[in-house]
């Protein structure tokens, strides 16, 4: 049982908790965890009804007040929304577990509420840039998106998160602009916002105006460009992953930045059509980029001694993946680019949740002090060990599955060179996870025996990152659960309209 | 600051902005204006007292508490608006639909809801700015 | 005499496009934060002038309707738009305005070749 109105519920329900967590947290300071665990199952219930509705019935189209397409504003519910909208539940939902009990150390006691404020307007402005089929509606989630962003770095009063905090909002200011100018341009030619009226005025009437688009796309990708983090445009990454408490540091990584390549894609396919996109001859240039970042971000990453600080390098190679996919253009490089968004999200999110489990109880955060960790704390390195292992891509963990769709979509269109480049990647991603693991557990610590104890950790903590790691496995040996969705969603995306 | 001119002008000039600020609030659907614009005027006007006259006085007329729960019902007063539509059987945020009264164009009781969403509109964005300036003026 | 003619019809799309590259040579060059700041208002305010100027309907007034009369009015989304627009940038402005408040007091400086130069002889 389901009802059309299912995705704005969800919404409303995320705005209104976010709205409502200052009052309740001034009156009733107790209940604040359990009024967010509900509202969190709420919005993953509907969300889940919707992807069963629309995968029995179709996609269908909202439009708000009832307004023609010409001049309303319109979500498109369709697999591939209602798909990614269960994944970004899913993924903070666990995500927001783990920091109920880590996020006492990091932050003020005064400041717990503010944070789970901007954490719901993230899922909210998050969603809703899945769903909308609006041009404008979309500058607007992304500005919220990323003020939000911005906000949950800079909440730990520390040195470094105010300055990587600046960085990042001074280059998404930058991006947002570009992309704002890339939207004033299209509206210029076309006269319409709603992305289905602009891609059929533009499939007519792109050959009088071929300059126009072709600046309109030059700008919009490469404001997203800054804000996905693809390689020469990535600088403000480093610093801000690695500085921010450890579950801002998971959603980043493994939400937000895939939520601006989902804008690309749509720009790039829905918009303006992959025949008017492969005769600009947009997507080469993509790959050059893609295959840069995939050798330069694993390379950067093998010199680094903190161990946020390569986990968030190590996010620049793997967007290179991402990218590679979807600049190949066809219908199953998108797919393995779709893949692969799911299981990256998983696995940094083990990575990430398990370094700061490391951080929670030993204070150390330097990969040279890490020898014989193993023994102290074994269910946390045996969850960084799949997670580590995924990304190098062995067999049975989803990181390897994702590897072999993206090569054989590389086979299918005959560029050897990106299969190279792919294998040495994963060769480079073997140089720097390898160690920590053999430090881990066969190297002696200096200061005890290598007896094995349990983690003295909040069960909290354990079970959160326990899950994540047994979904990287399950996705691994079953992935067609994942490709079963993903071949209904990515048809109807690059066809639409045809 | 103590001066005596500006907190006599101040204390002579404060209605009228507010009056002209609810103006622009009541007459969003009819001139240029709107939520935003409006909600400034009346922000800006609190920011004035607040600037000459002191911050402990200001926080008696308007404290910090007041100012969180009118942030907070201007949001909410906008999805119970929208959920009108809903409950009425048609879709989010509809106006002619859900049976809000139209009136006859170029009225102040004319366009439904919109005038209402303005309200809303208005008093969280004059909440908004009092809040932001008390936050980046307390210096804790 | 066609060149000055031409200027003149197209002076928004200059006037945007010269905006816009000097609010970004702000952004890029000056060291100082509230100098980076002031540039992004520049880069915003060119963008709301080109998107605004594109509503522009020769020969129209402005979209307010008087009862009788049938007139040509100018498009009304793009201010509608832009209104939204100007409130993003205000947030944008406020949010770094306050972190240049907390980087102060925690630098001691809001130079940025500075705080690199304590950065760097502080690791």
């Amino acid at each position: 049982m389901s009802s059309v109105h299912f995705p704005v519920y969800i919404l409303l329900i995320l705005l209104t908790t976010a709205v409502t967590i200052p009052l309740i947290s001034n009156r009733f300071k107790n209940s604040l965890k359990e009024y967010i665990m509900a509202a969190f199952v709420v919005s993953w219930v509907l969300s889940f009804t919707t992807l069963n509705h629309v995968m029995k019935n179709g996609s269908y189209t909202y439009s708000f007040g009832n307004w023609s397409q010409k001049i309303g504003i319109q979500f498109l519910v369709d697999e591939f929304s209602s798909f990614m909208t269960l994944i970004i539940l899913t993924v903070a939902f666990l995500v927001i577990i783990y920091s109920l009990k880590d996020m006492e150390h990091e932050i003020k006691d005064y400041q717990f509420s503010s944070y789970y404020t901007l954490i719901f307007l993230l899922l909210f402005s998050m969603i809703g840039l899945t769903v909308t089929n609006d041009m404008f509606n979309m500058y607007v989630f992304m500005e919220i998106l990323s003020i939000t962003s911005c906000g949950i770095i800079s909440i730990k009063h520390k040195k470094d998160n105010f300055l990587a905090s600046m960085r990042y909002l001074i280059l998404s200011a930058i991006g947002s602009l570009s992309v704002l100018l890339g939207i004033a341009l299209l509206y210029m030619v076309t006269g319409q916002l709603n992305m289905f009226e602009v891609s059929s005025v533009i499939s007519q009437t792109w050959q009088s105006y071929p300059t126009n688009i072709l600046v309109s796309l030059g700008f919009m990708v490469s404001g997203l460009a800054i804000k996905a983090a693809v390689f020469p445009l990535h600088i403000w990454l480093p610093d801000a992953h690695s500085s921010a408490p450890t579950p801002s540091s998971a959603l980043l990584s493994g939400l937000v930045v895939k939520v601006y390549i989902f804008t690309v894609a749509k720009i790039l396919f829905r918009i303006i059509g992959v025949e008017i996109v492969a005769a600009l001859g947009i997507p080469t240039y993509l790959t050059y980029f893609a295959a840069l970042g995939m050798i330069m971000g694993s390379v950067f990453a093998i010199g680094q001694k903190d161990i946020k600080r390569m986990l968030a390098y190590s996010s620049v190679a793997q967007i290179g993946y991402i990218f590679m996919g979807l600049g190949l253009a066809t219908v199953q490089g998108f797919s393995a680019a779709l893949f692969h968004i799911v299981s990256h999200a998983l696995l940094k999110t083990a990575l990430f949740l398990s370094a700061g489990s490391i951080i929670y109880q030993k204070d150390k955060r330097d990969l040279r002090d890490l020898n014989g960790i193993g023994y102290e704390m074994p269910i946390t390195m045996m969850v960084f060990t799949i997670a580590a292992f995924g990304m190098i891509g062995i067999p049975g963990i989803n990181g390897f599955m994702s590897k072999i769709y993206l090569s054989l979509a590389v086979i299918d269109v005959k560029k050897y060179v990106y299969l190279v480049i792919i294998l040495v990647s994963s060769f480079l991603n073997a140089m720097y996870y390898l160690p920590i693991i053999i430090a881990a557990f066969l190297k002696e610590s200096k200061d005890r025996k290598n007896i094995m104890v349990m983690d003295k950790l909040p069960r909290s903590m354990i079970y959160p990152m326990v899950i994540v790691a047994l979904g990287c496995i399950l996705m691994g040996f079953f992935p067609q659960l994942i490709m079963n969705v993903i071949d209904k969603a990515v048809p109807s995306f690059l066809l639409l309209g045809k | 600051m103590d001066d005596l001119i500006v907190k006599t002008i101040t204390r002579l000039i404060i209605p009228f902005i507010q009056l002209y600020g609810i103006f622009i609030i009541l007459h969003g659907h009819l001139s240029p204006g709107g939520g935003f614009s409006g909600g400034a005027i009346l922000g800006a006007s609190i920011v004035l007292y607040s600037l000459s006259f002191g911050l402990e006085k200001a926080s008696k007329k308007l404290s910090h508490e007041t100012s969180s729960i009118i942030e907070t019902a201007g949001i909410l007063w906008y999805i119970v608006l929208g959920l009108v539509g809903i409950f009425m059987r048609g879709f989010f945020l509809t106006n002619r639909g859900a049976g809000f009264p139209m009136g006859e164009a170029g009225g102040v009781i004319s366009s439904g809801m919109i005038a209402l969403i303005t309200l809303g509109i208005g008093a969280k964005v004059a909440s908004t700015m009092i809040t932001l300036f008390h936050t980046i003026i307390k210096e804790d | 005499m066609e060149l000055i003619i031409s200027i003149i019809e197209h002076i928004n799309y200059i006037a945007a496009a010269a905006l816009f590259v000097i609010g970004l040579y702000t952004v890029l060059t000056h060291s100082n934060l509230l100098k980076k700041v002031i540039g992004i208002n520049i880069m915003e305010t060119s963008i709301f002038l080109f998107f605004v100027s594109i509503g522009y309907v020769s020969g129209g007034s402005s979209p307010i309707i008087t009862l009788g009369e049938k007139q040509i009015f100018i498009n009304p989304v793009p201010s509608a738009l832009i209104l939204t627009g100007i409130v993003v940038a205000v947030s944008i402005t406020a949010y770094s305005l306050s972190l240049i408040i907390r980087l102060h007091e925690t630098y001691g400086t809001i130079d940025m070749d500075e705080i690199m130069a304590l950065r760097g002889e502080k690791s």
